[in-house]
């Protein structure tokens, strides 16, 4: 816990405050280790993603997405298990840059990435580090490839991310080991992608295609007992949780449409052959694709259904702007 | 909440009267709905408020009544609030969690204990350590500020109003808000001092006199209480307060206890030895804005109905722009009565002079109502 002080908010006692330990973690051996989760999926599975648009309506365009944790919370401990991966998008815009603002023939994009202080096991603080900060970039540079920028000159758009849950790391009990190798981020920078584009077509951007994110990791194989180290195991849609080590990992936002990659962040000692990573990836930023694209195509047909009864509105593009729409948000 | 973007598309004819006023033009100019919303704020809500026509067959249920007071933009009576929905347990790293919906306001509250090593071993009389519902507090309620261990935070540059965006300090806004829920939680005495105490009785008592094992407090739970505006639609402070009491009663604390081997304070992981936090009444806040129809300074202020005015409760982001004097009453169960009557524990009022005394007594009446809502929703 930074012991900045900051005037504008309330700060934690003085003297600083520790998260709780828990005595079988520290005291029985081997109850560390039965609670590390294992993965249950092939390596080709993608876990199941949920994602719903519209979930704000003073935004002009929103999408919350979570990937809803297959572990329920154990009724045995109080401990929390691998957290799931929840991301709330907002779109403010696009509107006019202020006069003071120097002359842009495009769009203006800005990318805010913000983890809420309980997303993570430690918690985090409310000013903007420097991971959310990397991140916003990631993101951004992953949109800037879609959106067509040159139908806006003169505005901006702020794209607002907040993360009420991260995956992790690794898993909690390896001690700091899994703290700040980042594997978690990759995943984190993928549902961001993904939320996204969610949320810029919903609030009907013009982009040239829908990007999506996915995450693809080296991850050495179990099965192998004889200790060889090649044997090595591609792994689509990684939960760092599940794994005792990672090798390398990858993220891409895809265009599958196009076949382009306008992101790529790429992590540890890839090999010899970054391509069949890379490719990984993309195949599970298309799994993501299928989920986004049904998502929108439902969000499309309910707008439209609504809009039917009311024929003398006579302003259909205005749908937004409908005070109240009913909105079921899980989570 | 589904009936609102039906009907009242055109503005309401009462609207027209300016412009006849000015000019001859025959035909009124008409916008539609978001747009009128937007150009004159004002004059729109008044409309709505003036309008009684089409009100009759929207609300099957209450039709005399509603048809005398108007209807607000949103589709409510001046009066109606709305239902609030809580989802408990929702966030694996809090020990309480809530995301609650207020209509389009939606916060998410996370409660997350965390320990606070006290500094030198506090002895701790029987009597602290039995406070009960009556007991004389005051102590406490000190203890508990000068500790800091509530720590309450607001996020609400998430994206979720657009009058507020990420990447600048807390505005005003927010840290008005902060403020006024700390002071609310401190001054109602919602959180137990006593459920924070972490307490050890020494097993070698070298000072057992008296008989008497003593306890030593060798810690307390800091209670981090963020809360994060998923979407922001009016009555924040309502929307923040539902959440975090629904957070605190979610709150489980695991037993923490002072290990002698380890000289350090450990927890239980035991959710049968966990303990919920024992709230200290339940109260709850009703905001309300008031609509005054001659408030712009326009020319039909002679009209007639211009000194007219609306209380509305439970304003949304609109009126809350266009509502000059809020109200915000906090009212509880008087426990000392046996639970019959009701306590009015905090009255905010201002940006105005038109609530008098007796429109108060209304309010009060109208935040009792809204008490029992919320007992139902939070199942106290």
């Amino acid at each position: 816990m930074a012991m900045n002080t900051d005037r504008r908010r309330i700060n934690a006692p003085s003297g600083g405050t520790s998260a709780p330990v828990f005595a079988r973690t520290v005291k029985e051996q081997g109850y560390l280790q039965s609670l590390r989760p294992a993965r249950t999926r092939a390596p080709n599975d993608l876990r199941k993603i949920f994602l719903q648009t519209s979930i704000i309506p003073s935004a002009s365009g929103s999408a919350y997405y979570e990937i809803p944790s297959d572990i329920s919370p154990s009724p045995k401990s109080l401990i929390p298990p691998t957290s799931s991966l929840k991301i709330v998008a907002s779109i403010q815009g696009p509107k006019p840059l202020p006069r003071s603002a120097p002359f842009s023939p495009t769009l203006l994009l800005t990318t805010t990435v913000k983890f809420a202080p309980f997303a993570t096991r430690i918690r985090r603080g409310y000013i903007r580090d420097s991971i959310e900060r990397d991140l916003g970039v990631h993101v951004e540079a992953a949109l800037r490839g879609v959106i067509i920028g040159e139908r806006w000159p003169k505005s901006g758009v702020e794209v607002v991310l907040t993360i009420l849950e991260a995956d992790e790391d690794g898993f909690w009990g390896d001690g700091g080991k899994g703290e700040g190798s980042g594997w978690g981020l990759l995943n984190v920078l993928a549902g961001c992608i993904t939320v996204a584009s969610a949320a810029i077509a919903d609030a009907g951007i013009d982009c040239v295609d829908l990007v999506s994110g996915g995450v693809a990791a080296i991850v050495p194989n179990p099965e192998s007992k004889n200790g060889e180290e090649t044997e090595v195991l591609k792994v689509l849609d990684p939960s760092p949780a599940e794994h005792e080590d990672i090798i390398a990992a990858c993220a891409v936002g895809y265009l599958a449409g196009r076949d382009e990659i306008t992101e790529i962040w790429m992590k540890g000692n890839v090999g010899v052959s970054p391509d069949d990573l890379v490719e990984g990836a993309t195949y599970a930023a298309l799994g993501n694709l299928a989920v986004l694209k049904e998502v929108l195509l439902e969000s499309i047909q309910a707008r439209f259904a609504s809009q039917q009864p009311q024929s003398g509105a006579g302003d259909g593009a205005n749908a937004k702007d409908g005070p109240q729409q009913d909105v079921e948000m899980s989570g | 909440m589904a009936a609102a973007t039906t009907a009242a598309k055109r503005p309401a004819p009462s609207n027209s009267d300016p412009q006849s006023q000015t000019t001859a033009t025959p035909a009124p100019l008409s916008f539609p709905r978001p747009i009128f919303a937007a150009l004159s704020p004002h004059p729109f809500l008044r409309a709505h408020l003036t309008s009684t026509a089409p009100v009759a067959d929207r609300k099957s249920g209450a039709k005399g009544a509603s048809k005398r007071q108007g209807i607000r933009a949103n589709g409510r009576t001046p009066s109606e609030s709305r239902t609030p929905q809580v989802h408990t347990g929702s966030l694996t790293h809090c020990n309480g969690s809530t995301v609650v919906r207020l209509g389009n306001t939606v916060a998410v509250c996370g409660v997350r204990a965390e320990i606070l090593k006290a500094e030198a071993d506090v002895e701790v009389t029987e009597k602290v350590d039995e406070d009960e519902d009556g007991g004389d507090d005051d102590d406490a309620e000190e203890e508990l500020r000068a500790l800091g261990l509530l720590v309450p935070n607001f996020e609400i540059s998430t994206g979720s109003t657009p009058l507020l965006l990420p990447g600048n300090a807390p505005s005003a806004f927010a840290q008005t808000l902060t403020a006024r829920v700390r002071n609310l939680l401190l001054a109602t005495k919602v959180v137990r001092m006593r459920d924070l105490r972490i307490l050890y009785t020494p097993s070698i008592d070298e000072e057992g006199v008296g008989g008497t094992r003593r306890k030593v407090v060798k810690g307390y739970w800091t209670l981090y209480i963020d809360t994060l505006f998923v979407s922001l639609d009016g009555c924040a402070f309502d929307a923040a307060w539902l959440a975090i009491l629904a957070a605190l009663r979610d709150t489980r604390l695991p037993r923490a206890y002072f290990d002698e081997e380890f000289e350090d304070i450990l927890c239980d992981d035991d959710p049968a030895q966990a303990r919920r936090l024992r709230l200290r009444g339940l109260p709850v806040p009703s905001s309300f804005a008031v609509f005054e129809a001659g408030e712009t300074g326009d020319e039909d202020d002679d009209e007639e109905g211009a000194d007219k005015m609306w209380i509305l409760s439970d304003p949304d982001a609109f009126e809350e722009q266009v509502c000059r004097e809020a109200v915000c009453v906090v009212v509880d169960l008087d426990r000392r009565t046996g639970g019959r009557g009701m306590v009015v524990r905090k009255i905010e009022k201002s940006g105005g002079g038109v609530v008098g005394r007796r429109e108060m007594r209304g309010l009060v009446e109208m935040a009792w109502e809204r008490w029992k809502v919320w007992r139902e929703v939070l199942g106290a």
